[in-house]
C-alpha cells in the first residue's frame, strides 16, 4: 500500500515537469496533499486522535483544500493559463526528474538508514531537488511559488519518513507558519503583477548596484 | 510569563492596527517598550529557569534580547523621524508600528527557545514581518526586495527545517520527542556522525539568510539596501544575532560530537567566503544601505572565524556581537539623517556633510572610525583576540588572508565614507529641501558612547553573561 502511494506521488513529479497549464499545477499540488495524508496514516507508529486531527488538518484541510483554492484565486486574478517560459525543454525536464527519483532510491538504498522509512525518505528527498529544479527552470513567480510547495511537500514527507512527531502544538505552530508564509508569498505575486505588470522574474532585477 | 508577553503584545499590535489613532499608538508603544524592558529583566532575575514549557532564559539570549531591547527603543525612536520625512498617512503608520513591534517580539522568542521547532517556528515568523517591513515603502524595489527575502528566506528555513529532522531521528531512538537542546546534548554520543554532518549543512544554509553569510546572503543584503533605517539598523544587528544564536545552539550540540572538527571546518569555509564575496561586493556597491550591509557580513565572518579558533575567541566572537549591534544599528539610524538631507542613499547625491551637517558627520565620522575597529572602539579588542586566537592556534594563513581582506574592506569603507563627509557638494542638494532633525544623532551617540565603554571597561554582568553562555562548549 506505502509503495502504491509512493508510486503515484512519484509520477505527480513527472507529471509536474509535463504539464505547462497552470490549472494542472494547482490540482496537481491538491492531489498531492491526499497522497500525503494516505502516507502519514499508513505510517504513523501509534496513532491517537488528536494526532490524526493534525496531520488531517495539515494534509487534507490546509493543502489540498485551503493552499489549491488561495492558488485558483491567485490564477483568475493574475489570468495566468499557460505557463510558456521554461528553460528547459519539457521532454528533457522528464528525463531530469526520472533521474531525481531514480537516484534518490539508489541514494538511500546506498546509504543504508537506521531507524528510517528509507521509500518515504527517497520520494521525500526526490520532491525537494524537484521542487528547487521546478524553481530554477521557471522564469514567473508563480511557479516559484509552486516549487515552493512541492519542497515543503518534500520536507513533510521527510518528517513522516524519520518517524517524527512533533508535539501537537509545535506541530500546529509549524503549520500556521508555512501556511501564513505561503499566503503572504501568494500576496506578494499579486503586488508584483501589479507593479510590473507581469511576473516574469527577469522583471525583478533592478536592486542590482 | 514569556506566553503573557506574547499575548499582551500581540494585543498591542492589534490595537495599533485596528484603532489606528497617533496618540494611542504613541502610548501604546511606550507600553510596549515597558514591557519589552520588563521581560528583559525578568529574564536575567530567571537565569537558566524554563518558561512557558518551550523557553529558557539562558546567558546568551538574556545577552542578545538586552541589546534588542535597547535598540528597540532607538528603533521606534528614529521610526517617528522615518515616518515624518516619509509623510505617511496614519494607515501605513499603524501597519509599520504593529508589524515593528511583532517583528521584536519574535525575535525575542527566538533568542529564548529552548526547543529546536521552536526555534524553527520564530526564525521563519520574522521573516515573514521582515517582508511586511521591507514593503513599506512600497516602490518597486521594495517590492523587489520583499519579495526576494521572502521567498529566498522561506526556501532557506525550509532547508534548515530539514536539518532539524535529521537531528530528531536521534531524538526518537532515544524517546526523547521535545527535541530540546538541553536533552540533545546529553544524547550526543549516540548522534550518528554522518546525521550531524549533513544536518549542520542544512542548518548553515538555511540561517544564513538570517546571518548574512554565504550561501544565502543575497536575500538579506537586497532587502537591507531598501528597508526602512530603523528596521535596517534590527535587521543588521538583532535579527544578525538571532541567526547567530540559530546556529550557535547547534554548535554547541555538535561540540559534543566527533564530528566536530568537520563542522568546525564548514564554520571556516563560509567565514573565508562571506569575507571573500564582501570584499568583491564592495568595489560595486553605490548605496550607503548596500556598503554597512556587506560590512555586517564582514563582521558576520569575523564572528564565525572566532567559532572556528575556539577558546578565547568565543568570548570574543559573542562579544564582538554585542559591539556591532551597537555600532552599525548607530549607522543605520544616521542613515535616515542622510536621506533627509540629501533625499537619496546614493553615493553619487552626496558629499559636503560636514559643511551641511557639521555635528552629525562629526557623529558619522565617528562611527567609521567604530566599525573599522579602530581603538577606542571596543570591535578592536574583539578582533585582536579572534586573530590572536587564529595565530596560535597556527592558523597563519587563514589570519593572514583575513587580514588582506579586512584592509580591503576597511579601506573601501573609509573611502565611502570620506565622500559623504568631505566630497564636492551635489548639484542636486537644496538647503529649502533638507528636513534633517537638529537632535536626531543623541541616541546615536550614547549608542557609540556605550560602545567604548563596555570596550574599555566590560561591566561584571556581560562578561558573566558571555562566560556562562559558551561554559558548555567543549
Amino acid at each position: 500500500m506505502d509503495y502504491f502511494f509512493i508510486l503515484i506521488l512519484a509520477a505527480t513529479l513527472v507529471l509536474f515537469a509535463l504539464f505547462e497549464r497552470v490549472k494542472k499545477f494547482i490540482f496537481l499540488i491538491s492531489f498531492q496533499g491526499i497522497l500525503l495524508f494516505g502516507i502519514a496514516l499508513i505510517n504513523l507508529l501509534h496513532i491517537d486522535t488528536l494526532e490524526l486531527v493534525l496531520i488531517l488538518l495539515e494534509t487534507i484541510v490546509v493543502k489540498s483544500i485551503i493552499i489549491p483554492v488561495f492558488l485558483r484565486k491567485l490564477m483568475i486574478q493574475n489570468q495566468l493559463k499557460r505557463v510558456h517560459e521554461v528553460n528547459v525543454p519539457v521532454f528533457y525536464s522528464i528525463i531530469f526528474t526520472s533521474f531525481f527519483i531514480l537516484g534518490s532510491f539508489l541514494l538511500s538504498s546506498f546509504l543504508q538508514l537506521p531507524n528510517i522509512n528509507s521509500r518515504i525518505f527517497s520520494i521525500g528527498f526526490a520532491s525537494i531537488i524537484f521542487g528547487i529544479y521546478f524553481i530554477t527552470i521557471h522564469k514567473n513567480i508563480f511557479s516559484h511559488l509552486i516549487g515552493y510547495l512541492i519542497i515543503e511537500n518534500g520536507i513533510f514527507l521527510f518528517s513522516v519518513g524519520v518517524g517524527s512527531q512533533m508535539p501537537l502544538l509545535i506541530g500546529l505552530a509549524i503549520l500556521l507558519d508555512i501556511l501564513i508564509g505561503v499566503l503572504i508569498i501568494g500576496i506578494f505575486v499579486n503586488k508584483v503583477k501589479d507593479r510590473f505588470q507581469s511576473i516574469d522574474i527577469a522583471q525583478l532585477s533592478q536592486l542590482k548596484d | 510569563m514569556l506566553l503573557y508577553y506574547f499575548i499582551f503584545s500581540l494585543l498591542i499590535s492589534l490595537s495599533i492596527l485596528f484603532f489606528k489613532k497617533k496618540k494611542l499608538s504613541n502610548s501604546l508603544i511606550i507600553v510596549f517598550l515597558l514591557g519589552q524592558i520588563a521581560i528583559t529583566l525578568f529574564a536575567y532575575q530567571h537565569i537558566d529557569q524554563t518558561d512557558s514549557a518551550f523557553f529558557k532564559f539562558d546567558a546568551l539570549g538574556i545577552l542578545f534580547t538586552m541589546v534588542l531591547s535597547v535598540l528597540s527603543i532607538a528603533s521606534f525612536y528614529y521610526s517617528r523621524f522615518y515616518l515624518d520625512y516619509k509623510d505617511s498617512s496614519i494607515k501605513n503608520e499603524s501597519y509599520y508600528y504593529s508589524l515593528l513591534t511583532l517583528f521584536i517580539v519574535a525575535m525575542t522568542a527566538a533568542n529564548f527557545a529552548q526547543n529546536m521547532a521552536i526555534l524553527w517556528v520564530f526564525v521563519e515568523t520574522t521573516t515573514l514581518f521582515v517582508a511586511g517591513l521591507v514593503y513599506f515603502d512600497r516602490s518597486k524595489i521594495a517590492i523587489e526586495a520583499s519579495w526576494k527575502y521572502l521567498f529566498i528566506g522561506s526556501i532557506g528555513i525550509a532547508i534548515a527545517f530539514i536539518g532539524i529532522l535529521f537531528i530528531s531521528v536521534v531524538d526518537i531512538k532515544n524517546g526523547v520527542m521535545a527535541l530540546n537542546f538541553d536533552e540533545l546534548i546529553q544524547h550526543t554520543k549516540q548522534l550518528n556522525p554522518l546525521w550531524v554532518k549533513i544536518s549542520f549543512l542544512f542548518i548553515l544554509t538555511g540561517f544564513s539568510v538570517k546571518l548574512s553569510s554565504v550561501p544565502l546572503f543575497p536575500a538579506s543584503i537586497d532587502a537591507k539596501t531598501v528597508a526602512p533605517g530603523p528596521v535596517n539598523a534590527l535587521m543588521s544587528t538583532a535579527l544578525i544575532n538571532v541567526g547567530f544564536i540559530a546556529v550557535f545552539r547547534f554548535f554547541v550540540v555538535f561540540s559534543h560530537t566527533d564530528s566536530f572538527l568537520w563542522v568546525r571546518n564548514v564554520i571556516l569555509i563560509a567565514a573565508i567566503s562571506s569575507l571573500i564575496f564582501s570584499a568583491i561586493q564592495l568595489f560595486k556597491v553605490k548605496r550607503y544601505t548596500r556598503l554597512y550591509a556587506f560590512s555586517s557580513m564582514e563582521h558576520v565572518s569575523l564572528v564565525l572565524l572566532g567559532l572556528y579558533t575556539g577558546g578565547i575567541a568565543y568570548y570574543a566572537a559573542i562579544l564582538h556581537l554585542v559591539f556591532h549591534s551597537f555600532i552599525k544599528a548607530g549607522l543605520f539610524y544616521q542613515i535616515t539623517g542622510i536621506k533627509q538631507t540629501y533625499h537619496s542613499v546614493w553615493f553619487k547625491d552626496s558629499g559636503n556633510y560636514f559643511r551641511i551637517r557639521p555635528i552629525d558627520a562629526l557623529v558619522v565620522l565617528l562611527g567609521l572610525i567604530l566599525i573599522t575597529a579602530i581603538p577606542p572602539s571596543g570591535l578592536f579588542f574583539t578582533e585582536l583576540t579572534i586573530f590572536k586566537g587564529l595565530f596560535l592556534s597556527n592558523n597563519i594563513f587563514i589570519a593572514i588572508l583575513s587580514l588582506l581582506l579586512l584592509t580591503v574592506i576597511i579601506y573601501i569603507i573609509a573611502k565611502k565614507i570620506m565622500h559623504l563627509l568631505y566630497g564636492a557638494q551635489p548639484k542636486t542638494y537644496k538647503e529649502t529641501t533638507n528636513t534633517s532633525n537638529r537632535y536626531a544623532f543623541i541616541p546615536v551617540l550614547i549608542l557609540f558612547a556605550l560602545t567604548i565603554f563596555i570596550g574599555i571597561h566590560p561591566p561584571h554582568f556581560i562578561s558573566e553573561l558571555i562566560n556562562s553562555s559558551i561554559v558548555l562548549l567543549k
